[in-house]
């Protein structure tokens, strides 16, 4: 290629960058980034973190929650904010961490219009958006909201039209680590290894890391490693 | 100037003070108060206090107070030190001189009690300027709080607050109509949104933001109907209220025809900005969201919620869901940069999603040892394999409880797709579960053995981890 043909080239796609922003790949590195705090995947991600401005799609179960859970976190701890839009009321407020904005709408439709008025407000640098699938020109307008308000719009969802990156999570039966009773049952989960696929336009990377499990303090037994045998069928 | 304070030696004090002088000051200037030991203050704010003292010592000679004395000072005890202690008509201390001008008098002009005046005797402390030059830790350790306060106003550091802010009146609009009555839910709009103007431009002019409004329809009747609207946040944007009367009048049913409404504020606050930190980040950004969480407030309810958790053993009765405020929202980032300034590291982990209500379920089981464990549970349509399961583990109690008892065994399954999930056998419910086993395998059904009264019921998914 000649000096002058690769001069237009990058003319070109300059031209179409600034006309179409959301068609431009994220690899290009034009969308400023929103790390999750997990340096495994920071580093395995596109611009190390999330895109603002974009939407991004994650594949319900597998750490997803978790992992965004702890990037809202991270988020707050560098004085900006996040919010979680939960429009199924899966979050249980025993084990919800202070601190992310937290929307449980009554609806789909609802979450969808909270999503909207959050990332048009460009107060937020994340905002998850979780139990409610964008469907068709939904999406075309929380896309729109996102690229206005700048943040980095997360849908939990499989629906991976419009999005700037695709990411999925999982954790295979084998991945779990137990603490085992004296009888060999298991008693404990401790640890769960998670395995991270990332996907955009022309790249793909994967990452993989372990997550603690967080207990449900149900217990009665004196003996953490035993189970809890009172009233059993004998 | 903020304070005249004048004052005679022989006229009465307590409700003996002859209010006719009171009266005939108040035509000099707009606030006067009579304070303790017949010191009467004036309001200097905003005006000419040289003068003034001049006007009020005049009024109380021409009341026959030959010997009232004025003071004029930027600090009430100056003020008053000026009236009371100096044998001229009247004094003007110079602003920004006040602790000098006190410096000359005795301590005892302060009022101290018997015990610190001892004190400051027995140190050589006699005069206020003495004492204002003593440092803080010094006068706390030797003589305590009465010994700062003490010091404090030798310092011309006078805390009281001679006159609070006047209480003004909220605005409000009225309009009444005699030929005709109304029914026209337009008509009563444009009505509306007229006087809305009118509200929220004298709330603006007086630097207010409204919080609630009432609205006042005369019926033709010859009753009212009051309907009060409340925004989630203070506003005094006419749009804003329109948009929250709009859904309101959509909402009521009025009795009658209207002859008349008065849209009427009932709580303001005052339209002051927030101190805010250049370097933090979501400072520019507050406002915004508080306007963007006011807004999902008025048109979705409280659906920004905040959990408030109890000690109750059941993980899904453990929560009460309350409100979150805008304001407080909006200063989210604050918090999270103090929480992480104290130590705290965001760290992810698998935390338990609830299913809320929890879904019954069909379950096979097997036997484990002495107990049954799950092996396959079917969800819908669906069905899954346990590879591995965790439990159980039982709660019961709430004999006493409203709800009744509830007695439950949990288990941590592993799915064959690597899910983590949350089953419990519910051992007291009266049926609603599904006690199908699949597969034809063993039943999760066994007789009641430990408490007669439990008898397993079904199963239920309750959760998973994610």
């Amino acid at each position: 290629m000649t000096g002058a043909a690769a001069q237009d080239l990058l003319a070109l796609r300059a031209l179409l960058e600034e006309r179409f922003p959301d068609a431009s790949p994220i690899t290009r590195r034009a969308a400023t980034q929103l790390a999750t705090g997990i340096a495994q995947l920071d580093q395995a991600l596109p611009s190390g973190g999330l895109p603002r401005g974009r939407l991004s799609v994650w594949a319900p179960h597998g750490g997803a929650t978790a992992i965004l859970r702890a990037a809202c976190q991270g988020i707050l701890a560098v004085g900006e904010r996040a919010a979680w839009i939960d429009s199924v009321g899966t979050v249980a407020g025993a084990f919800w961490d202070d601190g992310p904005l937290l929307v449980r709408p009554s609806s789909r439709l609802n979450a969808l219009r909270s999503a909207e008025e959050l990332l048009r407000s460009g107060g937020f640098a994340l905002v998850v958006l979780a139990g409610a699938e964008p469907k068709g020109q939904e999406t075309v307008r929380l896309t729109r909201a996102t690229r206005d308000g700048g943040s980095a719009l997360v849908a939990l969802t499989t629906h991976a039209a419009m999005s700037a990156l695709k990411l999925t999570s999982r954790i295979q039966p084998a991945d779990y680590r137990y603490t085992r009773t004296p009888f060999g049952d298991p008693a404990e989960i401790t640890h769960a290894r998670v395995r991270v696929d990332a996907v955009a336009l022309g790249w793909q990377a994967h990452a993989a890391f372990v997550l603690p499990v967080t207990h449900h303090e149900l217990r009665l037994s004196l003996e953490p490693e035993l189970a809890d045998r009172r009233g059993v069928s004998r | 100037m903020s304070y005249v304070c004048l004052w005679s030696p022989s006229w009465p004090t307590g409700a003996a003070f002859p209010a006719e002088l009171i009266t005939d000051l108040l035509q000099h200037v707009p606030r006067v108060r009579l304070g303790a030991g017949g010191r009467v203050w004036a309001d200097a704010r905003g005006l000419d206090a040289g003068a003034l003292a001049l006007t009020l010592v005049d009024v109380a000679h021409r009341h026959g107070y030959s010997n009232a004395h004025a003071g004029a000072a930027t600090t009430a005890i100056a003020a008053e030190l000026a009236a009371t202690q100096r044998r001229i008509p009247f004094t003007i201390v110079k602003p920004g001189h006040d602790r000098d001008f006190m410096a000359p008098f005795p301590i005892d002009v302060l009022d101290p009690s018997t015990l610190l005046d001892h004190l400051l005797d027995g140190i050589g402390v006699e005069t206020c300027g003495a004492l204002a030059a003593l440092d803080a830790a010094s006068i706390e350790i030797l003589m305590g709080a009465e010994g700062v306060r003490l010091w404090k106003l030798a310092r011309a550091d006078d805390p009281r607050l001679l006159f609070a802010s006047p209480a003004r009146a909220l605005p409000s609009a009225s309009v009444d109509w005699v030929d005709y009555a109304l029914r026209d839910a337009e008509r009563l709009l444009f009505v509306v949104n007229a006087q809305a103007a009118t509200v929220c431009d004298a709330l603006a002019a007086g630097g207010h933001r409204a919080r609630e409004v009432s609205l006042a329809f005369a019926l033709a009747d010859r009753t009212e109907f009051v309907h009060r609207i409340r925004s989630a946040r203070p506003t005094a944007s006419q749009k804003a209220w329109m948009r929250l009367i709009r859904t309101a009048l959509d909402r009521i049913t009025l009795p009658d025809a209207v002859t008349g409404v008065t849209l009427c504020v009932e709580s303001a606050i005052g339209n002051d900005g927030v101190q805010g930190d250049l370097f933090d980040k979501g400072f520019a950004s507050a406002p915004q969201v508080e306007r963007a969480v006011s807004q999902l407030m008025d048109d979705q309810g409280d659906v920004v919620l905040t959990p408030r958790n109890s000690a109750h053993p059941l993980v899904d009765a453990r929560t009460e869901w309350t409100r979150e405020d805008p304001a407080v929202a909006a200063t989210s980032g604050e918090r999270g940069v103090a929480k992480a300034q104290s130590g705290a590291r965001p760290t992810p982990r698998l935390t338990l999603q609830l299913v809320s209500p929890p879904r019954p379920v069909s379950v096979r089981t097997a036997e484990r040892r002495d107990h049954q464990v799950p092996v396959q549970y079917r969800d819908g349509q669906t069905s899954y394999a346990i590879v591995d399961a965790a439990g159980p583990e039982r709660v019961s109690g709430g004999q006493w409880e409203q709800g009744g008892p509830y007695a439950r065994e949990y288990f941590r399954c592993v799915r064959e797709d690597g899910t983590l999930v949350w089953l419990y056998r519910d051992a007291v419910g009266s049926g609603g579960g599904s006690q199908l086993a699949v597969g034809g395998s063993q039943l999760a059904v066994s007789p009641p053995t430990v408490l007669p009264s439990y008898r397993p019921t079904g199963w239920y998914l309750h959760g998973w981890w994610d």
